[in-house]
């Protein structure tokens, strides 16, 4: 190695076409404790730890013959004394009087490196954690759903007199304890619905064009008597038999069923509910449109991070649930190749709005 | 399901014989490692080259991190393929992990395979007295560690790169392309599926004539699992090469290539004198 190389603060190799080493400058066999003639002559791969020779036969030596250099790569080499010696290494290939030889380049990684077992170290455990709390999720609600069926199925023996006539305050009780292991229910069905969106697993979709009418009557017969009840004003705009739609019916319908009753729930009464259907483009475009307080600036993407709920102390009833509903809703739009959006402003009520793939002939 | 899964798993189709030579890249790479050694083959038979779905430019939105959490779903991927593209009589040439990944597919559907040709195969990485794989669990959980620092500056790694050297002259057409491109989660996925893999028991179970191309001085397949592989798998040739570390179809490809052509001749021979008896 010319001198300027030698005292160089970084460490210079070459290795020949077959792997062995045939130069090496100062710096780097300090960085090692080692003499000149135990590393050049030797296999480049033997200088590496267990590790970095499997990394090197499995991803340094193929990109090296198929793009002829390589930049940036974390390896560990051995020193003599046993020691590990990590380094950032770039490699290039060059031919010299038609033989091939490697030239790396190695800067040895101190500080830094403790920065980025740091790195590595927190997103392991961040990844731990979150499986963690699926595997627990899921669990959880599995283990739920079971004996809440069967309080709930026992309610309907109850209801049904099957065990004998009920008083009139009995059955009462009786119909509350089943609204309530209802309830239950259906969060635990969020709570699943959520887990199996985030470990990734497949939901089978069953995609199909359908006709915005028809799904919104079967919507409306679940929710309309609840918007009765709450003395809402309900609108349906441009939802006919000729706006239609590619999407998993089941799929869509929880999702227009979420944000109607969000819808419900966050309007007053007096307040009007619409929904409305179009055509954009190669898209069909479904947006639920309240007159309820509306949503602040700062909250408008949280509302669709799990476990979140816009912020309603002043109503105790929008305190119901997990917050999980949006996040599903969302995450189910997506995988049938959509998106679910809002635009509200505080005091100026709030619009969701599903974007769903249009079938061409319509 | 045929077309989708020809894009999906980025499936190249080419060569004048009829039939199929199946090439499966390993863990690390993809499709590409193979372009030294299938010209000398593609006169004589049909090759047909995949990634696997989170490697090289498959579809990585069709991962699934349950079926890719062991090999089989990576057997699922060869066996696809091979349904998709209505393939028979299939000569199956896998690198490293994949062999494994054959001898899975060819215990599920083995009149699909006329033979398994593998290179640089381990049915098991990690020593387990007597057996010894070449490695200590705590190695493996290094490589893993190594691979989460590249991730750090896997923008780097998996920018495409100018080839100023190609080693073949009808690389030089490609100027600019990403090679071996991965996702980084997933590659770390497909590590853990590969090193912590345990496919001993299913060798005696392979039906399928095989052919191991044992490297010499190969840090992830030492000799002794290459002899272990030839006296666990019925009707197994092994062939010990010249060729050192884990990637003789690069780093040699003429001897490997000379390997291939000798076994499948000699396949060839015996096939013709049985039909004859």
């Amino acid at each position: 190695m010319i001198e300027l190389l030698d005292r160089a603060p970084c460490g210079f190799l070459t290795f020949a076409g077959d792997g062995i080493v045939v130069d090496v400058n100062a710096t780097l066999l300090e960085m090692l404790s080692a003499e000149r003639d135990k590393v050049v002559g030797q296999p480049f791969e033997s200088l590496l730890t267990i590790a970095s020779r499997i990394f090197y036969q499995t991803h340094l030596f193929p990109l090296l013959k198929l793009q002829s250099t390589v930049e940036e790569l974390f390896v560990t080499l051995r020193g003599s004394d046993g020691s590990d010696v990590a380094m950032l290494t770039n490699v290039a290939r060059r031919e010299e009087n038609g033989i091939v030889l490697y030239d790396a380049v190695m800067m040895r990684l101190r500080e830094r490196r403790k920065w980025e077992d740091e790195i590595v170290r927190a997103r392991r455990a961040a990844e731990e954690a979150n499986r963690a709390a699926s595997g627990l999720l899921s669990m959880m609600s599995h283990d739920l759903r079971t004996p809440i069926g069967s309080i709930s199925g026992y309610c309907d023996l109850l209801i049904m007199g099957i065990r004998g006539p009920l008083t009139e305050p009995q059955l009462g009780d009786v119909q509350r304890m089943k609204k309530a292991a209802e309830y239950l229910l259906g969060l635990i069905e969020d709570v699943l619905n959520f887990a199996r969106l985030r470990s990734g697993q497949v939901i089978d979709l069953d995609m199909k064009t359908l006709d915005t009418a028809n799904v919104l009557m079967e919507t409306e017969a679940l929710i309309g008597p609840r918007m009765d009840q709450a003395g809402i004003e309900y609108h349906r705009e441009g939802c006919s038999g000729d706006v239609r739609v590619i999407a998993d019916p089941d799929r869509l319908q929880q999702i227009l069923l979420n944000l109607l009753t969000n819808a419900v729930k966050f309007t007053p009464a007096q307040g009007k509910i619409t929904i409305s259907c179009a055509r954009d483009g190669d898209h069909t475009v479904i947006s639920v449109a309240d007159t309820g307080r509306g949503i602040a600036a700062d909250q408008l993407e949280r509302i669709f991070e799990p476990f979140v709920q816009a912020k309603t102390a002043s109503d105790p009833a929008s305190k119901k649930g997990f917050g999980l509903g949006l996040a599903i809703s969302r995450g189910l739009a997506r995988r049938m190749e959509g998106d679910l959006t809002v635009r509200s402003e505080v005091g100026g009520g709030s619009t969701f709005t599903v974007r769903l793939k249009a079938p061409a002939s319509t | 399901m045929g077309e989708s899964v020809l894009s999906r798993n980025n499936v190249k189709v080419f060569g004048n014989g009829e039939q199929p030579m199946l090439f499966v890249h390993g863990f690390g790479c993809d499709q590409n490692m193979w372009r030294f050694v299938t010209p000398a083959f593609s006169d004589d038979y049909k090759i047909v080259l995949f990634d696997y779905v989170g490697s090289g430019k498959s579809d990585l939105s069709a991962y699934n991190k349950t079926r890719y959490a062991n090999l089989d779903g990576y057997a699922q991927d060869v066996l696809d393929v091979c349904h998709a593209l209505q393939l028979e009589n299939v000569i199956f040439v896998g690198h490293s992990v994949s062999s494994m990944v054959g001898v899975l597919a060819a215990i599920r559907e083995p009149s699909l395979f006329a033979h398994l040709i593998m290179v640089g195969p381990s049915p098991r990485y990690i020593n387990d007295p007597p057996y010894v794989g070449g490695f200590e669990r705590r190695d493996i959980e290094e490589l893993l560690d190594t691979m989460d620092k590249n991730y750090i500056g896997w923008a780097n790694f998996l920018a495409p790169a100018i080839m100023k050297n190609p080693e073949r002259p009808e690389l030089a057409q490609e100027l600019t392309e990403s090679f071996c491109s991965t996702d980084p989660v997933i590659a770390r996925n497909f590590a853990e599926a590969t090193f912590f893999a345990d496919n001993r028991a299913d060798l005696p179970k392979v039906t399928v004539p095989s052919l191991i191309l044992q490297c010499s001085d190969d840090i992830i397949a030492p000799t002794s699992v290459g002899e272990y592989l030839d006296r666990e798998l019925p009707q197994s040739t092994l062939h010990l090469l010249k060729a050192t570390g884990h990637c003789p179809h690069m780093s040699d490809p003429e001897e490997t290539i000379a390997a291939i052509k000798s076994y499948l001749s000699s396949a060839t021979s015996a096939e013709i004198e049985l039909a004859h008896q």
